[in-house]
Parts: structure tokens; sequence; C-alpha cells
């Protein structure tokens, strides 16, 4: 009897999702009618089709903040990992008090939906998953972060740019910014021959940022060439030996963490054989800039900082 | 065990979910007032991001303390559960590949991969230990010895990838983040179904628990009966831990604290095992959410941080008694 009592228990129970799921459906029909022009947005994920000017943004990953104060919009939200500190000086100077909406890995989708955005920018990598939740709360767009190199970036700003509705200005901004990148570019002597290695440096491991990478393809724009041309892989867990190896001779370290395995390594005679370490081109740098942040104000930046290490 | 009658046991369980369900319904980053849920103003938030979540519980901490509590009978170990004999790691192994090395595919790709390496798990305890005469503590050790091979594998992937690594660590953590309706439909047919054919063969599990040679003496044939039971507990952790990632513990936990609430009768240790998963699922992920709001913690985190203290305290009563 009490099998079948659970049985009939369950019965119940699906019959009641079927009513939840139902009424799901008619909540979420929502009819919009369009005013303003619609642009379709191209994107990771497809197609998405924007009205107006969006005015409520809701930005997922910290390259995207930076894209959007270059265009001159306070993001509503930021995925800031409950930690304002993660975001840079320059970035925060142009932008306005927003709400946090939780960590990158898993942003809160209710404070998401809480804000009413009317567009969300999310990365490739990390929420393609929750891309149609997204999309329910408002038109997402998903572009590479994560694993972008300098040139994606670009790409990136310029459809956040397009999708805000200000290609114009976007135009303006990246003009502007090719001009610093030129800028900078003639910083450096032409005759320029040391390799250089960015680097996350942690407690857990040495993360070498190769010539494909975003740091890594960014200071190569400036002909600052990588110590680490070859490899599938952008981001490499390297050990001493393969820093002897590759033997760079400027190392600009992103230090995470009070206490990493450089530390560890000081000790050793076989990391003072490395040319950086040799004629002291080892330099520490803020990693939320040099790695977490990759935009285009944060490239200018990164470029300002390696040169006024190698030049000044 | 206890002498109070199970089905009252089972209706304070069910009671228990009810009031799980509805504090964590009501727990979130965005506060959400019950008028405010009926008159539409957030019902859009409520249905698609809270009760998802909510059912997805109810449906995988079903699924894994059924699943562990099958095991437990199969094995005739109390150490047994989906994480011991390797299904857990194998699908991990499995999605954590897929999100890492084809990050290109649709999410979809994830728990079918995932349901795929439990199976390649299932398919290796059936070659290594079913071959021969099956033996309990073989298959706890086969079990053992490929979930080691598969936990190298995600910890290769991890050290080889660490960036990409970012993307699967809430799949490894075991998260109800992110969970919809689509999720749901995926996984209760399987649950619905599997926990169904359990109930019918509860008769089996408590034979086998006498032992090989009684069970053998009864006329049961035990290898088959072994062999239909391990895949019906290989599914319903497979499936769950498809949709919500390698969830850990609560497999484990859960059918222990059944059995001490109602003792070893399996057709009474299945709802217990089931509601107290639910339970455990309920108030981990309620936690994960409303803990430090925005911030999302992984309800396997604090399967783990609920769940262990709780089995030592387990523990030490049984030794005490």
């Amino acid at each position: 009897m009490k099998r079948y009592a659970v049985l009939i228990s369950m019965f119940a129970f699906v019959i009641f999702l079927a009513a939840c799921g139902g009424n799901e459906e008619d909540s979420s029909g929502e009819s919009q009618e369009d005013k303003k022009e619609t642009r379709t947005i191209k994107h990771e994920m497809g197609e998405t089709e924007i009205t107006g000017t969006p005015e409520k943004v809701v930005a997922l990953e910290f390259s995207f903040v930076d894209n959007l104060a270059s265009l001159g919009i306070t993001p509503a939200g930021i995925a800031d990992d409950e930690d304002p500190e993660r975001i840079i000086d320059p970035v925060k100077e142009k932008i306005g008090d927003y709400t946090s909406v939780g960590t990158r890995k898993q942003p809160s989708l209710e404070v998401i939906s809480s804000l009413q955005p009317d567009l969300i920018i999310a990365d490739y990598e990390r929420h393609q998953d929750i891309y149609d939740q997204l999309s329910e709360i408002a038109p997402t767009i998903v572009l590479p972060s994560l694993s972008a190199d300098y040139a994606g970036i670009i790409d990136s700003f310029e459809t956040v740019a397009k999708a805000v509705g200000k290609e114009q200005k976007g135009e303006e901004v990246l003009k502007e910014h090719k001009n610093r990148m030129e800028e900078l570019r003639s910083q450096v002597p032409e005759d320029e021959s040391r390799t250089v290695l960015p680097a996350v440096v942690a407690d857990s491991g040495y993360f070498a940022h190769n010539f494909e990478s975003y740091t890594g393809s960014l200071l190569e724009s400036i002909g600052l060439e990588n110590a680490i041309q070859s490899g599938d892989d952008r981001y490499n867990k390297i050990n001493l030996e393969q820093i002897v190896e590759v033997d760079p001779d400027v190392m600009f370290h992103m230090v995470t963490g009070d206490k990493t395995v450089v530390d560890e390594w000081k000790e050793n005679d076989l990391y003072g054989k490395v040319s950086a370490v040799k004629e002291d081109q080892v330099y520490e740098v803020d990693r939320n800039m040099w790695s977490r942040f990759r935009g285009l104000i944060s490239s200018e930046k990164i470029l300002e900082d390696a040169i006024n290490h190698l030049y000044e | 065990m206890k002498n109070r009658s199970p089905f009252l046991i089972i209706s304070v369980l069910a009671a228990g979910v009810l009031v799980a369900g509805i504090l964590s319904a009501g727990v979130g980053a965005v506060y959400v007032s019950p008028a405010a849920i009926f008159s539409g103003e957030q019902s859009f938030l409520f249905m698609n991001f809270r009760v998802p979540r909510l059912i997805i519980a109810l449906l995988v901490g079903a699924g894994l303390g059924i699943s562990g509590a099958i095991l437990q009978a199969v094995i005739r170990n109390p150490l047994a559960s989906p994480d011991v004999i390797g299904i857990t790691k194998g699908a991990g192994f499995a999605a954590a590949s897929t999100i890492i090395l084809f990050p290109g595919l649709p999410p979809q790709a994830v728990p079918v991969a995932a349901f795929l390496g439990a199976g390649i798990v299932t398919a290796g305890l059936y070659l290594f230990a079913f071959r021969q005469r099956v033996q309990p503590a073989t298959l706890a050790l086969v079990g053992i010895a490929l979930g080691a091979i598969f936990q190298a594998g995600i910890q290769f992937l991890t050290v080889r990838y660490p960036v990409e690594t970012n993307a699967a660590l809430v799949w490894l953590t075991g998260s109800l983040w992110g969970k919809d309706w689509s999720d749901i439909w995926m996984l209760l047919p399987w649950i619905i179904i599997f926990s169904g054919i359990a109930m019918f063969l509860t008769g089996k599990m408590d034979i086998l628990q006498l032992g090989d040679d009684v069970a053998e003496g009864l006329g049961e044939s035990v290898k088959a009966a072994r062999i239909v039971l391990l895949l019906v507990s290989v599914v319903l952790a497979g499936v769950s831990v498809a949709i919500v990632g390698t969830l850990g513990f609560v497999g484990l936990v859960a059918p222990h604290i059944a059995r001490q609430l109602v003792g070893n009768k399996h057709i009474v240790l299945l709802p217990a095992s089931a509601l107290t998963g639910m339970i455990l699922l309920l108030v981990a992920d309620g936690l994960g959410r409303g803990l430090v709001p925005p911030t999302e913690i992984p309800a396997g985190i604090f399967t783990a941080v609920i769940g262990a203290p709780y089995f030592l305290y387990l523990l030490r009563k049984m030794q005490k008694t």
C-alpha cells in the first residue's frame, strides 16, 4: 500500500510542477512595443535585438565596465566580486554609484533582475550557461572577455558601443585610444630586444601569460616581445626550471596574496640565474589592472606602467 | 531500531521538507514579501529564480538520497555512496573536460557528458568487479580506484588550464545557481521513474542485506539483483550530478540520518532518505543564497559543512549506544 501512496504523491507533484510551468510561460510573454529604432547585435550566443538607448546596463565582467566607462556610461550593476577595490582607479573615476550583483563566477540573478536592466553584458566562458535566464531578464549580449586577447578586447568594445547605441562615440573613443597606443609605441625604442614575461604570481603557482594572452598580446603590440612564443595555452602554470629555460629579460609580476611561490624561489640559486633577476628587472604590478580588467582604459594604463618601469 | 512508527517519522520528515522549502523560498539576495508574489509584482523573480532552485533541490536531494541508500544496501557497507564508488568523480571529469576543452559546445552538452562519465564508471565497475563473483568489498575498492583515476584527471585539467578552470569550478563544487525550468524538465522524468523502480525493488535490498548466502538460500539471484540495483542507483546519482555538479556528501549522509530515524527496512528507508536529502539540499541552497548576498555560495560547500559534522555526531552517538 505504502509504495502506491508514494507513487501517487509523485504523480501529484508532477501535476503541480506542470501547473507551475504553465504559469511561468504566461508571465514571461511580455509584449514590447517598438517605439525606437531596433538594432540587431551579433554576439557569441547568437543575435540579440536591442531597442532604443539602454540606460540601465549590467556588466558581468570588468572589461565591460571599462568599455562602458570609456563610453561615459555608469553601469547599474557590476559583478565586482563584492570587492569595490577591484575596480581600478582610472575606471572608478569615470563611473558613479552602482549595485554589486555578486561574484563574476556566480552573479546573483535575483539582484540583476531586481535592477530591471535594459541590457546585460556577459562573458562567454563564465556565463554561457545562464544566457537563457539572463535573456529572460533583459536583452543580453555575450562577449569573450576571460579568454580574449587584445584584438578581441577591441572587437568587444565595438560591439558594446553598438549595443548601447553609441557607435559614433565608440569610434571617437577608439580613435583616441589608437592614437594613444601609437604614442606609447613610439616610446619603445625600435631596437628593443629584451623579452618580457607577464605572470600572475600566487601561492598556488606561477601563471605565465604567453604572447597570445591579453597582457602578452598587448605588450607585443607596442614591440615588447613575450618570452613565451609557443604553446597552445595562453596561460600556463610553469615552474622555476621552465622560467630559467625561457629566460625572460623583464618580468612583470601580478602579485596576489601575501606569500607567493616567488618568495620561495628567492632562496633558490636557480632563480638568480634568470636574466630578469640578474639585471634587476622584476617589477610588481597591480593584478586588477594588469589582468582582471582587459579594457581600453586599463590597456593604456598597463602600457604606461610598463614603459615607466622599463625606461624611467 | 527505534520503536516509533516509521509512518509518523516519514510524516515528520515530510513536514520538515515543507518548512525548509518555505523558509528557503523566502531567502535570497532580494527580499520578496509573500504579498508581492501573489500580486504579481515579484512573481517573475520568484517563479524564475527561487521556485526552480527549490524544485531542483527536492529532485536532486531525493535522487542522491535514494541512490546512496541503494548503494549502502548493495555494497553492505555504511561508507558506500555515489562519491565513494566513483560515479560523481567520473561525471565530474567528463563535465570538466567538456567545459574546459570544448567551450564552444552548447551548455546542454555538459549534463550529457556528465551522465556519460557516470556511465563509463559503471561500465568500469561492471568490467572489474562483476566479471568475477561480485563481492561487495571488491565493488567498493574498484569504485575507489576508478574515482581516483578521474580525480587525477580533474586535477590535471585544473593545473593544465588554470584560466578555463574558472568556468568549470562552479560545476565542480556543485551548485544550484542558475538552474531553471528546462533543468527541471530534464531531471524530473528520470528521478520519478527510477525512484519508482527503486521502491519496487526494496524487497531485494532487504534480502541482500542479510548476506549473500542467506540471499541465495532464499532463492535470490544475488548477482542479478546487485546489477539491477547498481544501475538504478547510478542513474539517480548520475542525472542529479549531471544537473547540479559534483555535490558531495548528500548521498552518504542522507541515508545514514534516515537509517537512524526509521531503521533498516528499505520500504521506509528509501522515502526517508529521499526526504532527508531534500531537507539537506534546501537548507544548503538557502544558506548559500542568504548568508552573504549577493554573493552566492555553492550548495556543495554547505552540504559538506552541515553534513560532515552531523555525520560525525551520528557516528559518536552510534558508538555510545
